[in-house]
């Protein structure tokens, strides 16, 4: 397959993706569920550094690609210069992120393979490279471009940030700078109160019922 | 009557884990489906009328002591497809509890009586004459007494409440501490974690508790996957018993003559749809309502810590009449995984500012009386929720969005955060419009939730035009029951608990 023949493949995909208002679904805690978009076997247009960077051991639900673009997001998504906020390497982001998307099911989980192989290379026709090559600041700049964007950057955007975005906040080390509490009850010491007393005898009975 | 048996904490639940055959075949003279508000009511109320009731849930069985107070893992372990759950478009999500209680247990324990000009509208476009605010007002006493239904206490209400309500009564808005069903709330604001010391008085610690004391059996980890029938009328089900790892346990029948779907407005459809019943009317999975939902957070001068105290304080009731806006504002707490799907202020350092001061936010739910657009499907192997927010509704939920905007700010907040996909920052009132105005409705703009599925099968006089009478029986198939949030006819604005435990024990003392 040469790359103009690539080329069409990807702008016919992302037209047809925005026609048919088929979009990524994205979830609250980062459960990230369907693409619709259509096109299994998107190849990739142009070839990365990244590809040829070895992904650690414990990757085994996601793709090398797919590992090496939420790494990319972790570090343009959560840069944390100049605060007290705890530096995103020091946190299990992608294994996180790699254990959400295990919830999908199968065909799910191969759409969304889909939608984030078609964010990471179609920037290719706009910056000349693929997402996980852009500097930091074009990639930014692109996250928030797409947020006004078509239907279809707006759902591949959301769904990225939401899997890399949760999978940082729920480590608890992430939250001594914000003054989140976490769990409490046991710190608290509250006692449990079991199972509520039985009801007294109701005030509408089956023969008031039914008279 | 069976010998009661109360005991004082947790269940006696059939798991996957306690299976040793391939088959279970098991006998019944009710059999729930779902263990829910519905399931769990009608479980008792027929229990202590000496009935043989089975309850099978599909999900699992998570006693109080397991759960964790962490938001995420609650998702995964508490909730309907790990708390992944959302409509075709991807951009509502769906939140229902998917283990023994279902949704009661991770709710926010609001509770709110039908209001009455819904009953009026059910009485006067779905023929049900016999459902008045004076025939419900016994149910509705009961179960609010049964499950320590109260106003908030002054210290029930939140450091984000104090201000919403500072903020209301400056702009003269109609403002009530929110009734929940809670004993002794240790004020943690880990509500949709699970209620881990038993306080929510939630399905799991009241009426599963006081079903299984007259002799009810509950079966977790059981999903039914088809209601039978003989001759036309309701003979029972055919589940199976899935381990946690996902591999099948046993499988199951259940014969009984009284069938009751109760795994609410998604997954009662489906199973009717499975099944091939009840759907004369064509309405099976139809008329889905879901009360999309917003949480706009405003940012104020001094620290709230937004995930102290207990999560739901006040409400806003000043709009909730449609002739007046047709929504309701819930001042809601939340925490950091919560926050961070509620606004865009800019990718990388502005997302990480906003984070860091994440201490400093309050946040409003709105609620909206969506109509009915939406559809529960079933393709054959998956289900599917198909509801956008219609044009009709869309001007609700944009003065929704102003109305939590300039509450805020009268209640001090320096910047309020549209929940859309790009950033949208109202500073001042001069800003809402510009800011409101111009959201667009269409998929993926909005950060929309739903809490309150309801509508798929709804109640009816007519046989053509609803899937279950008054009664909670199916028109088509004798002996077959809904008693779950798919019964309301219309959305209701309020969160649903109340009616459907007031609607589920009247069925039951029907059925009985």
């Amino acid at each position: 397959m040469n790359s103009q023949f690539q080329a069409r493949q990807i702008k016919q995909i992302w037209q047809r993706g925005v026609a048919r208002r088929q979009f990524l679904k994205w979830g609250l805690g980062g459960v990230a569920a369907a693409t619709a978009i259509a096109a299994g076997g998107f190849a990739l247009l142009r070839r990365s550094p990244h590809d040829e960077l070895p992904t650690p051991d414990w990757v085994t639900g996601l793709s090398a690609a797919e590992y090496h673009l939420f790494d990319r997001a972790r570090v343009v998504l959560l840069p944390v210069e100049g605060t007290p906020l705890v530096d995103s390497e020091a946190v299990p982001v992608v294994a996180n992120v790699q254990t959400t998307l295990s919830y999908l099911d199968p065909a799910t989980r191969k759409e969304l393979g889909a939608g984030l192989s078609l964010f990471d290379n179609v920037v290719v026709f706009s910056h000349g490279c693929r997402f996980v090559d852009l500097e930091d600041a074009q990639a930014r700049a692109l996250f928030d471009r797409w947020g006004e964007g078509s239907v279809l950057q707006r759902t591949l955007t959301t769904v990225i940030k939401q899997l890399v975005y949760s999978a940082y906040w729920q480590e608890p080390a992430t939250w001594p700078p914000t003054e989140f509490d976490g769990p409490v009850s046991e710190k608290w010491g509250l006692e449990y109160l079991g199972n509520a007393p039985m009801p007294q005898q109701p005030t509408i009975d089956v023969e008031q019922e039914q008279a | 009557m069976s010998q009661v048996k109360w005991q004082a904490s947790g269940l006696q639940v059939h798991q996957a884990s306690d299976v040793t055959s391939e088959h279970i075949a098991l006998e019944a003279d009710v059999v729930v489906v779902g263990s829910g508000a519905g399931g769990a009511v009608t479980a008792y109320e027929l229990a202590r009328m000496g009935k043989r009731v089975i309850v099978l849930e599909a999900g699992p069985y998570v006693p109080s002591q397991a759960f964790t107070e962490d938001f995420t893992e609650s998702l995964h372990a508490l909730y309907q497809d790990k708390g992944g759950q959302a409509n075709s478009s991807g951009d509502l999500l769906v939140l229902q509890g998917a283990c023994v209680g279902g949704s009661t247990v991770v709710n926010g324990c609001v509770c709110f009586r039908t209001p009455d000009f819904i009953l009026q509208d059910w009485q006067r476009d779905f023929g049900l004459s016999e459902l008045t605010e004076a025939e419900l007002a016994p149910y509705f006493d009961e179960v609010e007494q049964n499950l320590s239904v109260h106003d908030n206490g002054e210290h029930e209400i939140a450091r984000h409440g104090q201000v919403i309500r500072a903020g209301a009564n400056k702009l003269g808005w109609s403002v009530k501490p929110l009734r929940r069903n809670i004993r002794q709330c240790g004020l943690t604001g880990h509500c949709l974690s699970g209620c881990k010391t038993e306080r929510k008085q939630s399905m799991l610690v009241t009426y599963l508790p006081w079903a299984q004391a007259h002799g009810a059996r509950i079966y977790s980890d059981t999903r039914v996957e088809k209601v039978v029938t003989e001759g036309g009328v309701a003979s029972g089900v055919e589940a199976v018993v899935t381990r946690h790892d996902g591999t099948v346990a046993a499988t199951m029948t259940v014969k009984a003559p009284r069938v009751v779907l109760a795994a609410g407005a998604v997954q009662t459809p489906v199973l009717l749809l499975k099944s091939g019943l009840a759907n004369r009317s064509g309405l099976v999975g139809k008329n889905f309502a879901c009360h999309p939902s917003l949480l706009v957070a405003g940012r104020y001068p001094e620290p709230i810590h937004p995930w102290r105290g207990a999560m739901l304080g006040v409400h806003v009731d000043e709009f909730m009449h449609p002739d007046k806006g047709g929504f309701i504002l819930e001042d809601g707490g939340f925490g950091l995984v919560e926050m961070t799907m509620l606004a865009e202020p800019g990718t990388g350092k502005p997302f990480m500012e906003y984070m860091e001061n994440a201490r400093y936010l309050a946040g409003l739910v709105t609620l909206i009386h969506d109509h009915n657009v939406g559809a529960i499907e079933w393709d054959g192997e998956r289900k599917a929720i198909n509801y956008q927010l219609s044009d009709a509704d869309f001007p609700s939920m944009k003065r929704a969005i102003k109305a939590a905007a300039k509450l805020h700010l009268a209640s001090g907040a320096t910047e309020v955060y549209v929940p859309a996909s790009d950033k949208r920052v109202i500073r001042s009132e001069a800003d809402i419009d510009l800011q409101v105005d111009s959201l667009e409705n269409d998929p993926q703009h909005l950060r929309m939730v739903s809490y309150h599925p309801q509508g798929t099968c709804h109640m009816g006089a007519d046989p053509d035009h609803s899937v279950v009478k008054a009664n909670g029986e199916t028109h088509d198939v004798p002996g077959l029951y809904v008693a779950d949030a798919s019964l309301l006819p219309t959305s209701i604005i309020v969160n649903p608990q109340i009616t459907v435990y007031a609607l589920a024990t009247r069925i039951a003392r029907h059925m009985s």
